[in-house]
C-alpha cells in the first residue's frame, strides 16, 4: 500500500538514485505530452488542405512540442542517468550537494508544470515556435507566453544549479583509485555536457529574462524596432541554441562509448582522441558556430564564409568520434543485445543527420534549406535519432541495475526494428521536402508534398507505437521480470558490482568485481574491511539513509506559485498569488538556513579521494567558482545585449545628461571599499579572530546598504525627472529599460548578498566560524568580489559612455 | 530515388534554360551529395561489415586491455579535412549566388513583407500584392524588408532566399530566363503567425518590352 511515508520519501528525498529516478519518470511523462503534440501535427499534415487542427493550435503545438521535448524530455532523460550513475561510476556516496540536487529536480518539474499551465491560459501559450523569434513572440499578448518564459527561467535555474552540482561531484568526489584516466566514459561525457550547459544556459536565461521583462515590467528590448530586436534575439538565442544541440547529443554518446566496449569485448578505439575531440567540440567550437543560423539575416558575405568554415570544422571532431566508434567494432566479439543494437542505430542515424548538417554549413545551399523541412529532417536525425536511440541503449543497459530485473530481450529487439523503421519512414522523406516551409499548418496539393507528408505521418505512428512496446517492456521488467545477475553484462565499471537500487533491494550480494584490474584491489581496501562501494551506495540504509529534506520541493513550489502569479499580473488574484508564493519560498529558504544552523541536515564527510587537479580546493569553493563562471556568462550576455542595443541605436542620451556622474562615482567608491572590508573580514577569520570578522562583516553590510540606499535615491530622482521605462520618448524608454534592468539585476545581487551577510553575522556571533572552519565566509568573499567587479563594468557603460 | 535537387523544388524545374542561381545551387548540391553519400556508404558499410563478421553468440564480457591507438583518429582527421576542404572550396566558388552584382540594366524591386503577404514595389512606384513581375533575362535585385515581424522571402525554384526583418533591408538577386507565370513560386520560410502557411506569391516573368511599358516607364 502507498503510505504517506512512502510518498514523503519521494517528495523529500535528496538521494541521488531517487532523484535520478524522479528525473527519468518525469522526463517520460513530458515525452508523452510532447509526442502527443507531434502526432496531432502529423495527423494534420497527413493530407493536403486538412482541417484537423486550427492554425492557432498548430502554432502552439509546434512551440510546445519543441520546448517540452528538448528541455523536459531529452535533457532530463540524460540528467536522470547522470544523477543515478555518475556517483556510482566514480565511487561517490552521493552528489556533492544533495539538497541542491533535489532543488534542481523540483525547479525543473515545477518549470514543466508552468509550461503545461500555459496551454490553458486565456489566449493559449506561445505560438512563435520554440525559437521564439522576435518581435513575433513579443507581440503575442496574454499570460500564456509569460508562463512559458518564466517556466523556462525556472528550468534554466535548475540546470545551472544541477551543473554546479554534477561538476563538483566529478571533479571532487572520486573514490580512491578513480584517477582521471579511470573515469568511465559516461561520466566523461556527463562532464562535457555539464560544461556546455554551464556556459550556454546563462544566455538562455538572459534572453528569456529580457523577454519576460518586456512582458511584465514594460521594458522595450524586443518591441522597439530601432533595436533590431530580430537580430538581438537571434544572437542571444543561437549562442545558447547551438551548444544546446550538443548538450542533448553528448550524453547519448557517453552511453554509446560506455556500452560498446562491454558488448564488443575489446577496448574503445582511440579513447583519448574521443575525449580530446569532445572537449574541443564543447569548448570552444560549439560557441563559435551560432551565426550559421543567421546566414540569411543580412550579415556580410565574408562573415557567412567565416561561420561556414567554423561550422564545417566542427564536423571533424565528430568524425573522429564516429570513426573511433566504428573501429571499436573491428576484431571485436560483438554480442548483439539491445544496448549494442541501439548504440549502433544511434551512430547510423547520427551519420545521416550529421551529413545533412554539413550541407547546412554552406550559406549558398542554405538559400534553399533555411526554414524548410530539410532542416526538420536534419535536427530530428541528430536530436531525436542519435540522442533517443543512444539513451535507449542506456536504458536497456542499466535497467537491470535500476530494477534488479532483466528485461525481455526479444521484445527489445522487436521494438528496435519497429522503432528504426518508423523513425526513417518519418524523417527521411522530409529531407526531400526542401521546398516546403516548416511550421506551416497546412499545404496545397503540390508536386510530391502529399506523398512525402503522408509517408512521414505513417512513420510517425509506427515510431510512436514502438514506445508503447518500450513502456510495456520497462514496466513488465520492473514488476515481473526475472531477477538479473548483479553484473549481467560483465562490465568493469564501478556501478555494477554494488547491490542494486532501493526499489528492489534483493539483488545479489556485493562486489562481483572482475579479478583483473583495479576494482578488485579497491574492494578490499582499506585493511580488509567490507568493500567500500557496497557500504557507500546502498540506499535507504546505512548512516545517511535518504537524508530527507522538505525545503527543496517547497522552495520550488513557492517559486512556481510566485511566477504563476506574476504571469497574470495585473489580473485580479495575481498579487495575492505572488505574496503566497513568495512567503512559501522565503519560509523554505529560512528553514534551509535554520537546518544548517542547527546542523539538522548532515551528510557524512567524504572519504579523501581523487581530486586532481583540485586537491587543494574545498568542495564549496569549487562549487562557488563554477557558479560564478556561469554568472559571468549571464552578465556577459546582458552586457553584450546592451552593447548590441547601443550600437544599433544612433541616438542615445549623452553621458552626464541623465545620470549624476559625481554621485555615481562616490557610490562606486563605496562599493569598492566594501570589497576591501570584505577581504579584511576573510583575513580576520583566517587568523581565527571572530571579533574582527564580525566587525568587518558589519562594516561591509553598512557599506553595501549605503550603496543600495544611494541607488534607491538615484532611482527616485531619475523617475521624477522623467527617466522612466514608460516614457513617450522611445530613446528615453529604451535607455531606461536597459538601465533599470541591468542595474536592477546587479542591485538584486547586492540585496541577496546583504541577506546572506545577516546569516553570516548571526553564525559569527554564535561563534560558529573558526580559523579552520569558515568556508562560507571564504565563498561569500568570492561572491562579493564578483559583485564589485560587475559594477566596475556597469558603471562606465551606463554613466560614462 | 535521388534524381537531382531540381526535381524536388517547385515549378521552374520544367524550364529548358536553368536560371543561373538554380544551376549553381544544383551543381553545389550535387558535390555535397557526392561527398555525403560517399562518406555515409563507406562508414555505414564498414559498420555493417564488422557487425556481420565479428558477430558472436556468446555472452558479453570484460574488456581485454590493449594499448590505445591514435591511428584511426589521425587518419580520420586527414580524410575528413580533405573532404570538407573540397566541399568548402565549392561553396566559396559558388558565392556568386549570394554576392549582389551591379551590372548595367539591373532591375531593383522593393519587397515589403507583412502579416500575411508581400508588397512588391516597382521602379515606377507601382505596386502589387500577389505577383512579383520581373523582366526575363535581366538581373533582378530585390530589397527585402518587413513591416511587422520576422519573415523569410524565398523562391525555392530559383534557389534564392533572404530574411525579411523589420528595420533592415536585405538583398538578393536572380535572373529568370524564361517568360511565364509561375504559380505559388514565392513563400515565407519563417513562422510569422497565423497566416504563415498562406503567405504565398506568384512569380511572373515577362519579356523586356512588356516590363518596360508596365513597370519601368517614368511619369
Amino acid at each position: 500500500m502507498v503510505s504517506w511515508s512512502y510518498i514523503k520519501r519521494w517528495l523529500y528525498t535528496t538521494n541521488h538514485k531517487d532523484v535520478g529516478l524522479l528525473y527519468l519518470f518525469s522526463s517520460f511523462y513530458f515525452a508523452v505530452i510532447g509526442a502527443t503534440l507531434a502526432l496531432l501535427m502529423r495527423t494534420q499534415l497527413s493530407v493536403p488542405n486538412n482541417n484537423f487542427l486550427t492554425a492557432v493550435f498548430y502554432n502552439q503545438a509546434v512551440t510546445m512540442h519543441g520546448l517540452i521535448m528538448i528541455f523536459w524530455f531529452l535533457s532530463p532523460f540524460a540528467i536522470g542517468f547522470m544523477n543515478y550513475f555518475v556517483p556510482l561510476q566514480i565511487g561517490a556516496k552521493d552528489l556533492a550537494f544533495p539538497r541542491l540536487n533535489a532543488l534542481s529536480f523540483w525547479l525543473f518539474f515545477t518549470g514543466g508544470l508552468m509550461e503545461l499551465i500555459s496551454f490553458f491560459a486565456p489566449g493559449g501559450t506561445t505560438a512563435a515556435g520554440w525559437t521564439n523569434y522576435q518581435p513575433l513572440a513579443a507581440l503575442q499578448a496574454g499570460s500564456g507566453p509569460t508562463l512559458d518564459y518564466l517556466g523556462l527561467v525556472l528550468l534554466a535555474a535548475s540546470v545551472t544549479l544541477g551543473s554546479v552540482n554534477i561538476l563538483a561531484t566529478i571533479l571532487w568526489m572520486r573514490a580512491p583509485g578513480v584517477t582521471v584516466s579511470k573515469i568511465p566514459m559516461f561520466t566523461w561525457f556527463a562532464l562535457f555536457t555539464i560544461v556546455a550547459m554551464l556556459f550556454s544556459f546563462p544566455t538562455l536565461i538572459a534572453a528569456f529574462a529580457l523577454a519576460s521583462s518586456d512582458r511584465l515590467l514594460g521594458t522595450v528590448f524586443f518591441t522597439n524596432p530601432s533595436v533590431q530586436p530580430s537580430i538581438l534575439w537571434d544572437n542571444l538565442f543561437w549562442f545558447f541554441g547551438h551548444p544546446e544541440v550538443y548538450i542533448v547529443l553528448l550524453p547519448a554518446f557517453g552511453v554509446i562509448a560506455n556500452v560498446i566496449p562491454v558488448f564488443t569485448g575489446r577496448p574503445l578505439a582511440a579513447k583519448n582522441a574521443i575525449l580530446i575531440a569532445t572537449a574541443l567540440i564543447v569548448l570552444p567550437l560549439s560557441f563559435g558556430v551560432w551565426m550559421h543560423h543567421m546566414f540569411l539575416t543580412g550579415i556580410p558575405v565574408s562573415l557567412q564564409g567565416v561561420f561556414s568554415i567554423s561550422t564545417i570544422l566542427i564536423s571533424v571532431p565528430f568524425d573522429v568520434i564516429t570513426l573511433a566508434f566504428v573501429e571499436s567494432l573491428f576484431r571485436g566479439r560483438l554480442v548483439f543485445k539491445a544496448p549494442l543494437l541501439y548504440s549502433l542505430a544511434a551512430i547510423v542515424l547520427f551519420i545521416i543527420g550529421g551529413i545533412e548538417g554539413v550541407f547546412l554549413s554552406s550559406p549558398v545551399l542554405d538559400r534553399v534549406f533555411r526554414g524548410s523541412y530539410f532542416v526538420v529532417s536534419h535536427f530530428h536525425y541528430v536530436m531525436v535519432g542519435a540522442a533517443i536511440f543512444g539513451l535507449e541503449a542506456g536504458l536497456f543497459y542499466w535497467l537491470p541495475r535500476m530494477t534488479g530485473h532483466m528485461y525481455s530481450e526479444s521484445l527489445a529487439k522487436i521494438q528496435f526494428v519497429v522503432s528504426f523503421v518508423g523513425f526513417n519512414v518519418l524523417y527521411f522523406p522530409m529531407s526531400f521536402l526542401m521546398d516546403m516551409p516548416r511550421r506551416i499548418f497546412t499545404y496545397q496539393n503540390i508536386g510530391s508534398w502529399a506523398t512525402l507528408n503522408g509517408l512521414a505521418s505513417v512513420g510517425a505512428f509506427i515510431f510512436a507505437g514502438s514506445f508503447l512496446l518500450l513502456a510495456y517492456n520497462v514496466l513488465n521488467t520492473w514488476f515481473r521480470g526475472p531477477p538479473a545477475q548483479p553484473n549481467p553484462w560483465g562490465s568493469d565499471d564501478l556501478e555494477w558490482p554494488t547491490p542494486s537500487s532501493g526499489m528492489t533491494p534483493a539483488v545479489g550480494s556485493a562486489a562481483v568485481a572482475s579479478d583483473a584490474g583495479w576494482i578488485g584491489q579497491l574492494s578490499t581496501a582499506p585493511g580488509g574491511g567490507p568493500p567500500i562501494h557496497s557500504a557507500a551506495s546502498a540506499p535507504g540504509e546505512g548512516a545517511h539513509g535518504h537524508h530527507l529534506s522538505s525545503r527543496p520541493i517547497w522552495l520550488s513550489v513557492g517559486a512556481m506559485i510566485f511566477l504563476v502569479g506574476a504571469s497574470f499580473y495585473p489580473g485580479g488574484l495575481a498579487v495575492g498569488t505572488m505574496v503566497v508564493g513568495a512567503l512559501i519560498a522565503f519560509y523554505s529558504l529560512y528553514g534551509w538556513a535554520r537546518d544548517d544552523l542547527a546542523g539538522r541536515f548532515a551528510i557524512p564527510l567524504e572519504q579523501l579521494g581523487e581530486r586532481w587537479p583540485f586537491n587543494a580546493v574545498p568542495k564549496m569553493k569549487l562549487g562557488m567558482w563554477v557558479f560564478l563562471s556561469s554568472e559571468i556568462v549571464l552578465f556577459g550576455s546582458f552586457i553584450g545585449a546592451y552593447i548590441f542595443i547601443r550600437s544599433a541605436v544612433i541616438s542615445w542620451p549623452a553621458a552626464g545628461t541623465v545620470h549624476d556622474i559625481p554621485l555615481g562615482t562616490i557610490n562606486t567608491l563605496i562599493l569598492v571599499t566594501s570589497g576591501l572590508t570584505m577581504a579584511l573580514a576573510v583575513q580576520a577569520i583566517r587568523q581565527g579572530d571572530q571579533r574582527r570578522l564580525l566587525m568587518w562583516l558589519g562594516t561591509t553590510f553598512v557599506l553595501g546598504s549605503t550603496f543600495m540606499g544611494i541607488k534607491l535615491s538615484e532611482w527616485v530622482n531619475l523617475s521624477s525627472a522623467g527617466f522612466v521605462i514608460g516614457s513617450a520618448n522611445p530613446t528615453t524608454s529604451l535607455a531606461a529599460s536597459a538601465y533599470y534592468f541591468l542595474v536592477g539585476l546587479h542591485g538584486a545581487h547586492v540585496v541577496a548578498g546583504l541577506i546572506v551577510m545577516v546569516y553570516l553575522m548571526k553564525k559569527t556571533a554564535s561563534g560558529m566560524y573558526t580559523k579552520d572552519e569558515h568556508e562560507a565566509v571564504e565563498n561569500f568573499g568570492l561572491y562579493w568580489a564578483f559583485i564589485d567587479i560587475v559594477w566596475c563594468f556597469l558603471f562606465p557603460l551606463f554613466y560614462l559612455l | 530515388m535521388i534524381t537531382g535537387p531540381s526535381s524536388t523544388r517547385l515549378v521552374l524545374s520544367a524550364l529548358v534554360a536553368q536560371p543561373q542561381t538554380a544551376a549553381t545551387f544544383d551543381s553545389l548540391f550535387n558535390w555535397y551529395l557526392f561527398f555525403g553519400i560517399g562518406a555515409a556508404v563507406v562508414v555505414i558499410g564498414l559498420m555493417i561489415a564488422f557487425s556481420i563478421k565479428y558477430r558472436s553468440r556468446g555472452a558479453s564480457g570484460p574488456v581485454k586491455h590493449k594499448a590505445e591507438s591514435w591511428k584511426i583518429a589521425l587518419v580520420t582527421v586527414v580524410i575528413s579535412l580533405s573532404i570538407l576542404t573540397a566541399a568548402e572550396y565549392q561553396t566559396f566558388a559558388s558565392f556568386g549566388n549570394i554576392e549582389i552584382p551591379d551590372p548595367p540594366g539591373a532591375v531593383t524591386i522593393h519587397v515589403l513583407a507583412f502579416q500575411w503577404g508581400w508588397n512588391f514595389t516597382y521602379p515606377n512606384g507601382k505596386f502589387d500584392l500577389t505577383n512579383l513581375t520581373v523582366p526575363a533575362g535581366a538581373t533582378v535585385i530585390l530589397n527585402i524588408t518587413s513591416r511587422d515581424v520576422f519573415h523569410s522571402f524565398g523562391i525555392p525554384s530559383l534557389a534564392v532566399k533572404e530574411d525579411a526583418i523589420p528595420g533592415r533591408v536585405n538583398q538578393l538577386w536572380f535572373q529568370a530566363p524564361q517568360a511565364g507565370f509561375y504559380k505559388d513560386a514565392i513563400r515565407c520560410f519563417e513562422l510569422c503567425g497565423l497566416g504563415h502557411a498562406t503567405m504565398i506569391g506568384n512569380l511572373v516573368v515577362v519579356n523586356q518590352t512588356t516590363w518596360d511599358t508596365m513597370y519601368n516607364e517614368t511619369g
